[in-house]
């Protein structure tokens, strides 16, 4: 199986798979950037959790990171 | 009345906070990972490897395999981050004390928060249960998996001590970390306990982490009863202690 | 009746203790001012009668009847009012208001309408922002129709108006006085100028005991001494006048900055001409003359003091 095959093959996984990790992303990135009142940290910190680390990362931003006045 | 009062602005909380829609987002990522991994693996271990034997190809149960190990290694701690501080919050901030001179009763608050917290776990799992065995069914429409409904039955149960463990916790330790570091130490616990063979089966542990075996094998299924037993005990064990450290706490 | 009464209240933090002996009666339809400095313990007292907290020793009732802590029965009966009333952001005010509704039990058919009564009371509009965005005085106002929504028999107010501005402290000062002799009213405070304007009776805190209660005109009477206060340009000079006023008048004077406040026994007129033409003939010109509003400051500082 070539790459591009592989790829087609998954796309029903792929296409949903992205929206919703990017856009947890995007959404942790925009409050980061908008709300710079944190619990604790700084800006390049969180954005360096809320980019490199999928999934956890924007959860944990939300969670523990975001300031009161969210 | 007091009590579906309380329920319902729990749950107004969890959709007006978005903690439900950062929940579903999470448990939904999590039902496509599962297949993706299952069918991706062979295919990048081909790759890396630069061999040309051939792999076995991915079957349902590769798919189930990864359902499992995704809830018991990641969701269950996603889920103790987003309801680490359900009391912690609410006792540092102040805002029960409000309805608690109402005549609201404390333990009232436990429970409602209890039970919507564990109406969150089964959406959870049952969310990212639905999405796996939609796109394992298209993508290994084999009939290795014949259990896969029965097998879920104990990662509800767990839920159960979850729910309890984190609302003790956060009501013990105020801090909004409290339900997190109880959930992990916990965890830890039971990880050492399953050191010892023998307590494996009555180990709480088990019943997110033998799941698999009851998918094979619905005979497995009964191995589990001691386990199942103990964690609902203590489930509700921990249920009444936080009920009685709550009514103990200085407002 | 007693709406609420303290008998042999004492609570410690740790070595500190708070309340030492603390008794309290308010009887029925009052409003009682509870007077202390920060710190004195106001707080503490309201939230071992709220049933929040523990007392070391002595029993508190309310309405006759007694209050456990941890228990919520005797709360029935009671509004409260914190110093920073708490809520959930996410809610509008008309949501919060229908949650406590419903916690206190109010029949299903009289909430909205008694929660419309409320809004308007306090002042607040039934729309639909998010208590997030509440300023302090919005809040304070929330609070405030939080606390008498299920028609409290007792209100406790904790600090009500340190947060507010003027005009939301006269309105919430109103209020106060329309519910006089409906609901008996507990009403913490570190500003004078309120109790004076609304409270029945008062009680001074301090030392962990209510030094006073007595009526407002009785405590005038017994601690308010007449005073006139007369502003020079320097201390040197107010100091040069206190000297005068001792040796030649015998009254008592007192040098505060550039300012001489002077007691006087006798009638205002006859004291401030002599005090004004011994000072003329010592060459000594006030800028400024005038007779003090004997207030509740002075009561309090001789409360404390003695």
């Amino acid at each position: 199986m070539n790459n591009a095959q592989l790829l087609l093959d998954n796309l029903p996984l792929l296409i949903p798979l992205v929206i919703l990790e990017f856009g947890l992303m995007i959404a942790a990135v925009v409050h980061v950037l908008k709300h710079p009142q944190y619990r604790f940290g700084n800006k390049v910190l969180w954005l360096v959790i809320v980019i490199f680390f999928q999934i956890i990362g924007p959860v944990f931003y939300f969670m523990f990171g975001r300031g009161e006045t969210a | 009345m007091i009590t579906i009062a309380f329920i319902k602005k729990e749950i107004m909380e969890t959709w007006r906070t978005r903690k439900i829609l950062i929940l579903v987002i999470v448990f939904f990522i999590f039902g496509i990972l599962n297949p993706l991994t299952a069918k991706l693996t062979p295919e990048l271990l081909k790759m890396s490897l630069k061999t040309t034997i051939p792999f076995p190809d991915p079957t349902s149960l590769d798919s189930w395999l990864q359902f499992y190990k995704n809830i018991s290694q990641m969701g269950l701690y996603l889920f103790a981050i987003i309801f680490s501080g359900t009391m912690s919050h609410e006792l540092a901030k102040g805002s029960l004390t409000n309805l608690l001179t109402k005549g609201l009763q404390r333990r009232v608050v436990i429970f409602s928060k209890g039970f919507v917290l564990f109406g969150q776990w089964l959406l959870s799992i049952g969310l990212c249960f639905i999405v796996t065995l939609g796109y394992t069914h298209y993508y290994f429409p084999d009939n290795k998996s014949p259990h896969i409904w029965l097998a879920l039955w104990p990662l509800f149960i767990f839920g159960l001590l979850l729910v309890s463990l984190l609302l003790f916790t956060s009501t013990m330790i105020n801090n909004n970390f409290g339900g997190l570091l109880g959930t992990v130490i916990v965890m830890i616990i039971f990880n050492l306990i399953n050191l010892y063979k023998g307590a494996v089966n009555y180990n709480p542990i088990s019943l997110v982490s033998k799941n698999l075996t009851i998918v094979k094998d619905d005979t497995k299924f009964f191995d589990l009863w001691p386990s199942m037993c103990i964690t609902v005990g203590l489930a509700i064990g921990l249920l009444y202690l936080t009920v009685k450290l709550f009514d103990r706490k200085k407002l | 009746m007693n709406m609420l009464e303290l008998k042999g209240v004492t609570k410690a933090f740790g070595a500190k203790s708070v309340l030492k002996d603390l008794n309290l009666i308010v009887p029925q339809g009052s409003i009682f001012g509870f007077v202390g400095e920060n710190g004195a313990g106001k707080t503490t007292t309201m939230k071992l009668i709220l049933g929040l907290d523990k007392p070391d020793t002595g029993t508190i009732f309310v309405k006759g009847q007694q209050v456990n802590f941890g228990q919520t029965a005797t709360n029935q009966v009671i509004g409260y009012l914190p110093d920073v009333p708490e809520f959930y952001d996410y809610m509008t005010a008309t949501e919060y208001l229908q949650l406590c509704g419903e916690i206190t039990k109010i029949a299903k058919q009289e909430r909205a309408e008694k929660i419309e009564t409320m809004l308007q009371l306090v002042g607040l509009p039934n729309n639909k922002h998010r208590i997030k965005g509440f300023s302090r005085g919005m809040r304070q106002r929330l609070g405030i129709a939080q606390a008498l929504l299920n028609d409290p028999e007792l209100l406790i107010c904790d600090e009500p108006t340190s947060a507010l501005d003027p005009e939301g402290r006269h309105d919430f000062l109103q209020l106060l006085t329309r519910l006089r002799g409906k609901i008996t009213i507990l009403f913490s405070t570190h500003i004078l100028s309120d109790v004076q304007t609304v409270c029945d009776e008062i009680g001074i805190l301090h030392h962990g005991q209510l030094q006073v209660t007595d009526t407002l005109t009785n405590l005038k009477k017994t601690y308010l001494k007449p005073q006139i206060a007369l502003t020079f340009q320097d201390i040197a000079q107010a100091k040069a006048g206190q000297q005068l006023i001792i040796n030649e008048l015998a009254l008592i004077g007192e040098v505060q900055e550039n300012k001489l406040l002077v007691s006087y026994g006798s009638d205002y007129k006859t004291a401030s001409q002599k005090i004004l033409s011994l000072l003329l003939t010592h060459d000594l010109v006030p800028l400024a003359f005038n007779q003090v509003e004997p207030t509740l400051e002075q009561i309090f500082l001789q409360v404390m003091q003695s």
